[in-house]
């Protein structure tokens, strides 16, 4: 017993003004979203009812099709780096680093630019990618380079550098989190029957980090597929991907085109969130 | 566990690995806390022409086109509402999910739906219903609505976790020695849980604060902070942009460095004096 | 349905209470009665029902169906709070967050009594414990014995009608079980307070209580004073799980003068019947016999004999235990207490017996 009764009235109204909350600023907008994205008429009463119309528009440009694949390609680009490095990380802050102090360290230099703005971070990545910009300035000094590299800013590179130092904590966290479950002893009884160190991480480490790496790639996945801010502060107006499609159909005051642009970016989100819940089930990672 | 053998060789690789990505993550944000010092002249990229506190001045005096106070004042004030609100609901969802009333598993995602659905959708989506009300947008109204479903998947986990560690026992003690169900929650389970409640207010805080892709769509005429700084960026990129947002930074570090201050505290105070 | 007229002298009444958790059934049919003032032990194996039938005393449960009644009045629907009644938990479950002196006054703030008068009885609740220097700390701060007594000390200040115990002393070391059983027990004496102490541990139960139930599978399988429960176990599952038992199983044959004769796989044995109806021929009967009430090389006049060959000897000190086995695979213990020389040794067959009186018929199960 606790101070809330099982199954009481008191549960159900304490619960209420959170699921009505979300009701209506998330769940009724996306069904909007999907009702505008049908509508025949431009204004608010729709002339012709419900059409496809809008998808067909949509769906025979080439360029749109175009422009999803490349979204597409540069998601399961960023997810393979981040996952990659998330996990190297992550292994290294919970497996390798002995001392609590340095790994608290460490894991706090990794999280706190997280509890400041992205925006302003991804700001920060014009000066320094830029010509005369940090980066440029360091391996001129180094050596590795005579002159500064253009192609760092304003382009596809210069996105994917920002996104992924935006989005590897994403990929990391869960790993860490799984890491940390696993108990010493499952190692150790490995080794006692004779398994290499390479052959423990194979067998038993990795499949049962799998869930975390499943869901931290499901949450870059989600990130990247979306962003919109990155592409145009790091990428100037040279590049475009879904999200900045949406905003430019909205700002060109197309409602109806905004609407199918993000229901289609919605089924993507979807499609790839289904496809991980098949290969781990979310809520028995909790418990 | 951490016996040595081959396993130097790994340790080291992903020690670097991890140490390279760490200073690439913060390189960054330190070119722009180095650059918002710049002299009168400084560009926005190197060299930095003198070293002033011109910027922050400029920053600090309004301008015609870039009076960056009155939204940072707009983005503070919401921030605040929204923590609270997000309190609120969060510790009522948390504890109306100890009581397992029926249909909570669907509540759950529902909430965490928040979570997933990006900026972008939800702004629009909401931008759609409130012209279709006929409503006005407004950062402290129309915003402030979106704000909170932002952040209330955060806090509501946030608040699960802090109940999942919570022993009912506790509580049942508190019941065997006479008090009702609302004296228990305020006398001991509140105090108990008071770490995770702040945690879920800062958390609440700084996502408003941050928050641009909703805010877009929602904000009405009268923007925030990101959005201003936005709009400057579209216009022109002036160091006076990294003056703010090494003040932003600053801010955020300022709150973490209090919040870890106040546990710390909090930890030694529970512990009690050596005996 | 309250069955009779509420005995007010009864500290604690429990009419056939019920309780389950979907398919399980925790609590079945489950009637008790608790004098003034009486130390019961609620003892059994985990997840016999004994913590939820105490859980519902204090009203943390709530029954699917029965009764509770306690000083005769009747509380089935009420809370906790309601209840003249406090609890100590098994890892105290003291508030992190209270120093000793407030969480010891804490029931009384909740009676809602003057902040001086608190204090001075705080201040004399913590000198009666022997706490009285930790009123300041806090419960991180104290050892597992301290904690105990705090816990104690904050149940007892509001001097409840019954306590409840939940394992209270499995959190301790074991040097300092013994001691604190001990206090427990004088305490209860002194207090005039009706304990109900639930333990796993048989020890615990035959020697604080003075009324004991041994439940099993969400049923009360015998109940009475220790040395009752002791010496006459009801159930083959009582007799089994008392230690130093040995338990037989045969089919019944012909009771004559106040004696049943058994068929076993070794052999037929005779036992006296006393309060029991004679069994149906051919039915299932269990009895036991104290390992400690074996003859060995028993003379003509004993009535139950077997041969057997013994496995292993095992020396504990006070008594000296042999496992012999028998025709069919059948296991039998025998304790020798008293330092006498060795007399069996491993390998060796001898016979042993035991006369009439020693053997206890258990009820039929379901009686």
């Amino acid at each position: 017993m606790s101070t809330i009764r099982l199954r009481s009235p008191a549960a159900f109204w304490l619960a209420l003004p959170a699921g009505l909350w979300m009701l209506l600023a998330v769940v009724l907008p996306v069904l909007l979203i999907v009702w505008v994205s049908l509508w025949g008429g431009t204004t608010v009463s729709p002339n012709n009812p419900i059409t496809f119309d809008n998808y067909q528009r949509f769906l025979s440009n080439e360029n749109y099709l175009w422009l999803i694949g490349d979204t597409l390609l540069q998601t399961a680009m960023i997810m393979t780096i981040t996952g990659v490095m998330g996990y190297c990380i992550a292994y290294f802050l919970t497996v390798k680093v002995t001392s609590p102090g340095w790994r608290l360290a460490l894991f706090l230099a990794f999280v706190i630019p997280f509890w400041t703005s992205t925006l302003i971070r991804a700001i920060a990545f014009v000066p320094f990618l830029g010509v005369n910009g940090l980066l440029n300035q360091a391996l001129m000094g180094i050596g590795l380079i005579e002159r500064p590299i253009q192609a760092f800013l304003y382009s596809r590179l210069g996105i994917s550098m920002a996104q992924v130092s935006l989005y590897t904590l994403l990929a990391s966290g869960p790993v860490v989190y799984m890491l940390n479950s696993i108990p010493p002893a499952l190692r150790e009884a490995a080794m006692t029957l004779k398994a290499p160190p390479i052959i423990v991480f194979w067998r038993i480490v990795l499949p049962l980090t799998l869930p975390g790496i499943i869901i931290g790639q499901v949450l870059v996945f989600l990130n990247v597929l979306a962003d919109f801010i990155t592409v145009t502060t790091v990428g100037g107006n040279k590049l475009a991907f879904l999200g900045n499609l949406i905003l430019l159909f909205y700002e060109g005051s197309q409602i109806r085109m905004t609407a199918v642009v993000s229901v289609l970016l919605m089924l993507l989100m979807l499609a790839g969130v289904a496809i991980a819940l098949r290969i781990v089930d979310i809520r028995k990672v909790g418990s | 566990m951490h016996w040595k053998t081959r396993s130097r060789l790994t340790s080291w690789l992903l020690g670097i690995v991890t140490i390279g990505f760490l200073l690439f993550q913060w390189a960054p944000m330190f070119t722009m806390f180095t650059l918002s010092f710049a002299g009168e002249n400084g560009g926005t990229t190197f060299p930095m022409n003198g070293v002033s506190l011109h910027w922050y001045h400029k920053l600090w005096e309004a301008d015609l086109f870039d009076d960056f106070k009155p939204p940072m004042l707009r983005s503070f004030l919401l921030a605040l509402a929204c923590s609270a609100t997000t309190v609120v609901l969060s510790v009522c969802a948390a504890q109306a999910m100890r009581g397992r009333f029926r249909g909570n598993g669907l509540y759950f995602y529902l909430l965490l739906l928040g979570l997933m659905a990006p900026g972008i959708l939800v702004g629009f989506g909401f931008a759609i219903l409130t012209r279709l009300l006929g409503i006005e947008g407004a950062w402290n109204t129309t915003a402030y609505v979106v704000h909170v479903s932002w952040a209330l998947p955060f806090g509501f986990l946030t608040m699960l976790a802090v109940f999942n560690r919570f022993d009912p026992r506790l509580e049942e003690a508190a019941l065997t020695l006479g008090a009702n169900r609302v004296t228990a929650f305020r006398r001991i389970t509140w105090p108990i849980i008071l770490p995770g409640i702040i945690g879920t207010a800062l958390f609440g805080f700084s996502l408003s604060y941050d928050e641009y892709a909703r805010t877009l769509f929602t904000a009405g005429s009268d923007g925030t902070l990101p959005l201003a700084v936005m709009a400057t960026l579209d216009r022109q990129l002036t160091p006076e942009l990294y003056a703010i947002g090494t003040v932003t930074t600053a801010m955020s570090l300022t709150v973490i460095a209090l919040c870890v201050i106040g546990f710390w505290l909090r930890a030694r105070a529970l512990r009690g004096r050596p005996s | 349905m309250p069955e009779g007229p509420a005995i007010a002298q009864l500290d604690l009444e429990l009419r056939h209470i019920r309780k389950r958790y979907g398919d399980f059934v925790a609590v079945n049919d489950v009637s008790l009665q608790v004098g003034k003032g009486q130390f019961v032990c609620l003892l059994g194996p985990s997840g016999c029902g004994k913590t939820t039938t105490l859980r519902c005393v204090a009203g943390l449960e709530e029954p699917d169906g029965g009764d509770i009644l306690i000083g005769g009045k009747e509380v089935t629907g009420e809370p906790p709070w309601k209840r003249d009644i406090a609890m100590m938990f098994q890892d105290f479950a003291l508030f992190p967050h209270m120093t000793v002196a407030k969480q010891v006054g804490f029931g009384l703030e909740m009676l809602k009594k003057p902040k001086a008068q608190i204090a001075a009885r705080v201040a004399e609740v913590l000198k009666a414990f022997e706490i009285a220097h930790l009123a300041e700390r806090r419960p991180s701060q104290l050892s597992g014995g301290q904690k105990q007594r705090v816990a104690l000390a904050r149940a007892m200040i509001t001097e409840p009608r019954i306590l409840l115990l939940d394992e209270p002393i499995g959190a301790l070391d074991y040097s300092l079980r013994e001691t604190v059983m001990l206090e427990l027990k004088a305490l209860q004496k002194r207090s005039g307070i009706s304990f109900i102490w639930v333990t796993h541990d048989q020890n615990e139960a035959f020697s604080l209580g003075d009324h004991v139930v041994v439940m099993n599978h969400a049923k009360i399988e015998q109940q009475g004073a220790p040395d009752e429960v002791l010496s006459r176990p009801r159930t083959a599952f009582v007799a089994g799980f008392i230690q130093g038992n040995n338990v037989f199983e045969g089919k019944a044959a012909a009771a004559r003068d106040g004696v049943l004769e058994i068929a076993t796989v070794a052999g037929p044995f005779r036992v006296p019947l006393l309060d029991i109806t004679a069994p149906a021929p051919g039915s299932v009967v269990t009895f036991s016999v104290r390992a400690e009430r074996l003859i060995e090389n028993p003379d003509a006049a004993v009535a139950n004999r077997l041969t057997l060959n013994c496995v292993t000897v095992e020396y504990f000190g006070a008594f000296r235990r042999h496992v012999l086995e028998g025709p069919a695979g059948l296991i039998v213990k025998y304790d020798q207490f008293g330092a006498l020389p060795q007399s069996i040794r491993e390998g060796e067959t001898v016979t042993l017996g035991w006369a009439l009186d020693s053997g206890v018929l258990h009820r039929a199960p379901g009686v």
